[in-house]
């Protein structure tokens, strides 16, 4: 017969029960990873996802492919790149829809099922289960990723994009579908009933897709500024008479220039003040967005025209130029005379490739949000338990 | 009822009470499990039963009151505590696509064995709770009682000190409730404590050394354990011929007399064993013709319908 004759230490700290919780024990988490896993391998109709996903990406490739090549033989001459683009921003589609299924319901799912209080009466962390949790959903939704990754080496070859935007375009893609494992594990541990908690994590995920990009549009209509707006336009000297003829060189206007075709112009500038939309001050509801974050990380194609304010480098580099130019703000002049970019204008882009990248603050933006998920994750499988959640029982 | 300051109990709750909101699940309730021996925990649905279980498990933080497992408080060291004890829980949910073999491995890692280890006392439960058989099946096509025996296997898996079952016997084939009594009996015998909560009360009395009633969320202390007492002294005699309550009362014995079809029937109180033999020998000395004389069922039933009784 054993006899316990152990006695608690006499001053135990409670805050050291505290962070019980919290510890994480690599081999917890994995075990937890890897019961998740074999789960999910055994209980879904795994490999056919899996062919569909790849079904639907290639042939959402093939016509992006064919559609660009058959329109977009203009004086760029890069289809290319924005066949990357659209393919890359499909897969985040594709992503952002099925990681929320993975892991939106893996912890009151467990709850409702039974399966979890055993789980938390053993020797595991709740950081253990909520990290080992997160950790499966991630590796699913990469399984989609390395399904789509052939697809995107396709369109990368096709277009100009630097070697560099592949790596970085799958790194932040990776990243992007980890955060969305994160607020839908949050939204698991919120929530008692699966259902709500998968509609708030697709709401989550509408709400940085899609509301705040709109409104940014809302707000910036709303709330303008009274700039100083200088247009320069060019104007054609005609000779009065009968028939076209040229003009007398000693009539022009001393400031009158000479055209490629060798007619004669001269440049009038004309002020107004309008309102103009603040986005410089505004500019951060895009940052968070995951297309602005894909897309401003991904290195931009290396053959930037100097003779153009916008380049025409496909959609990633097309949004990354947007969303910059909205950190910039209001434009204070337009030159439509002058085709060579204007001091302004060379200032201007010289201020936009001198900005920080935006992603850096989008991702960290989410990181934030993922560490929350984790975060309410693990207070919630904390036991023993303090206060219940309302409506459900432990076991 | 066992002497609770001679050895350090292996389990313990003192004045422990616990709400959920507005319903006061336990109210206060103290009971100590020893070393080798099982306790009963009896009572009336919703009187709190598995509220305590969870708290005694360290699942669930009391809110007020002690609980000590092998005299670790849960609350100051929480995960001591938990591994402590084999808790099985009143409905086990179990993984869908794992085999019953898997189930218990994974949990036998959760406890920080190594793989192998882990297989190997998997296996060992499977047998000791005669579902070796089953060891591939999914668990998800095991039926109630198979359930129920990979439950109580899964709480021996850390082969813990200390064992809590809620409700073990429910949904168990007679079969099954007599190996279940067996094994709960050997656990004992093997030096854990084990606390079990049971609506079989039948099945309770032949399993237990001690027994605590549960009321409303507040244990029943001696008052209780004098019921189960008295309920133990309670003997049915049946006679075939003969005055049987002439004879009792000369015998100068507490009876109630029973309507039975044929001859006559009393309940008697009878101390022991060796006191049944020498009220045998009175009557039959006296010319009755006694067919049968047994203790009148479970004790511990008696005692639970008399307290359900007097509390209406
Ligand atoms: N999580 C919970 N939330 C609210 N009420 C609860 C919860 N768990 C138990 N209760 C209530 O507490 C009381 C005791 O429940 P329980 O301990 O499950 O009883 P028993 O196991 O003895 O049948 C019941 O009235 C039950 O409704
Ligand atoms: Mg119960």
């Amino acid at each position: 017969m054993t006899t316990t004759s152990q006695t608690p230490a006499p001053g135990a700290v409670p805050s050291a029960s505290r962070w019980e919780p919290w510890r994480v024990s690599l081999s917890g988490v994995r075990l937890v990873a890897e019961l998740e896993l074999r789960q999910r391998v055994r209980s879904t109709k795994w490999k056919w996802a899996l062919a569909s996903v790849a079904v639907l990406i290639g042939g959402v490739t093939f016509l992006v492919w064919g559609a660009t090549h058959a329109l977009g033989s203009d004086s760029s001459g890069a289809p290319g790149d924005l066949v990357f683009g659209l393919v890359v921003f499909f897969v985040l589609f594709l992503g952002l829809v099925v990681s929320p299924t993975l892991s939106a319901t893996s912890i009151n799912g467990d709850v409702r099922d039974g399966t979890m209080a055993p789980l938390q009466a053993t020797a595991l962390s709740a950081a253990d289960i909520v990290l080992g949790k997160l950790l499966a959903s991630w590796a699913a939704s990469l399984a989609f990723l390395v399904v789509a990754l052939p697809f995107i080496v396709i369109a990368y070859f096709d277009g100009r994009m630097p070697a560099l935007a592949m790596l970085t375009v799958m790194a932040v893609l990776a990243l992007e579908l980890l955060v969305v494992c994160a607020i839908g594990l949050g939204w698991s541990a919120l929530t008692a009933r699966t259902p709500a908690s998968a509609v708030l994590t697709y709401t989550t995920v509408a709400v940085l897709v899609a509301v705040l990009p709109i409104l940014f549009g809302l707000l910036s209509v709303t709330f303008t500024e009274e700039v100083e707006v200088t247009y320069s336009s060019r104007e054609y000297i005609y000779y009065e008479g009968d028939y076209f003829e040229e003009p007398d060189p000693d009539d022009l206007p001393a400031d009158a220039q000479q055209d490629a075709g060798g007619s004669y112009f001269v440049c009038r500038d004309y002020t107004y003040t309008e309102n103009r939309p603040r986005t410089d001050r505004l500019w951060w509801l895009l940052a968070v967005n995951p297309y602005v974050i894909v897309a401003d990380s991904a290195p931009s194609p290396a053959t930037l025209d100097d003779n153009y304010y916008y380049g025409d480098e496909g959609i990633l580099s097309g949004l990354k130029q947007a969303v910059r130019e909205a950190r910039v703000g209001p434009t204070a002049s337009y030159d439509e005379c002058d085709y060579e970019l204007t001091y302004e204008e060379e200032q201007r882009r010289a201020r936009i490739d001198a900005l920080p990248p935006v992603w850096p603050w989008g991702l960290a933006a989410q990181a934030l949000l993922a560490a929350g998920g984790v975060a309410l994750g693990v207070r919630r499988l904390s036991v023993p338990y303090g206060k219940l959640p309302t409506g459900s029982r432990v076991a | 009822m066992s002497d609770v300051t001679t050895m350090a109990a292996a389990l313990e709750a003192a004045s422990v009470r616990r709400a959920f909101g507005s319903v006061q699940a336990v109210v206060n309730a103290s009971l100590s499990v020893q070393p080798g021996s099982v306790t009963a925990l009896i009572g009336p649905n919703g009187c709190g039963k598995t509220t305590l279980m969870l708290m005694l498990a360290g699942l669930l933080r009391p809110d007020g009151g002690e609980v000590r497992v092998g005299g670790i408080s849960p609350g100051a060291s929480p995960k001591a505590a938990r591994t402590a004890v084999g808790w099985m829980p009143d409905v086990l949910g179990t993984w869908e696509s794992l085999t019953c073999r898997e189930t218990l491995a994974t949990f036998a890692r959760a406890y920080g064995l190594t793989p192998a280890d882990a297989d190997a006392r998997a296996f060992s439960l499977l047998e000791r709770v005669h579902l070796a058989d089953l060891a591939e099946q999914p668990a998800r096509v095991l039926s109630r009682g198979q359930k129920q025996r990979l439950s109580l296997a899964r709480a021996l898996v850390n082969d813990p000190p200390v064992l809590i079952l809620d409700e073990p016997a429910s949904g168990l084939d007679p079969r099954s409730r007599v190996e279940l009594r067996d094994l709960v009996r050997q656990l004992g015998v093997e030096g854990k404590a084990v606390l079990v909560s049971s609506h079989v009360l039948a099945e309770l009395d032949e399993m237990v050394d001690d027994a605590v009633f549960m009321s409303k969320g507040v244990t029943l202390g001696e008052a209780a354990d004098a019921e189960v007492a008295r309920a133990r002294t309670r003997w049915r005699l049946v006679a075939v011929e003969g005055d049987l309550a002439g004879a009792l009362a000369r015998a100068s014995r507490d009876f109630t007399v029973e309507q039975v079809p044929l001859g006559s029937a009393a309940v008697v109180s009878v101390a022991d064993d060796a006191d049944a033999a020498a009220l045998v020998a009175v009557l039959v000395g006296d010319g009755i013709k006694v067919a049968r004389i047994a203790p009148v069922g479970s004790a511990l039933e008696q005692a639970y319908l008399t307290m359900e009784t007097e509390r209406r």
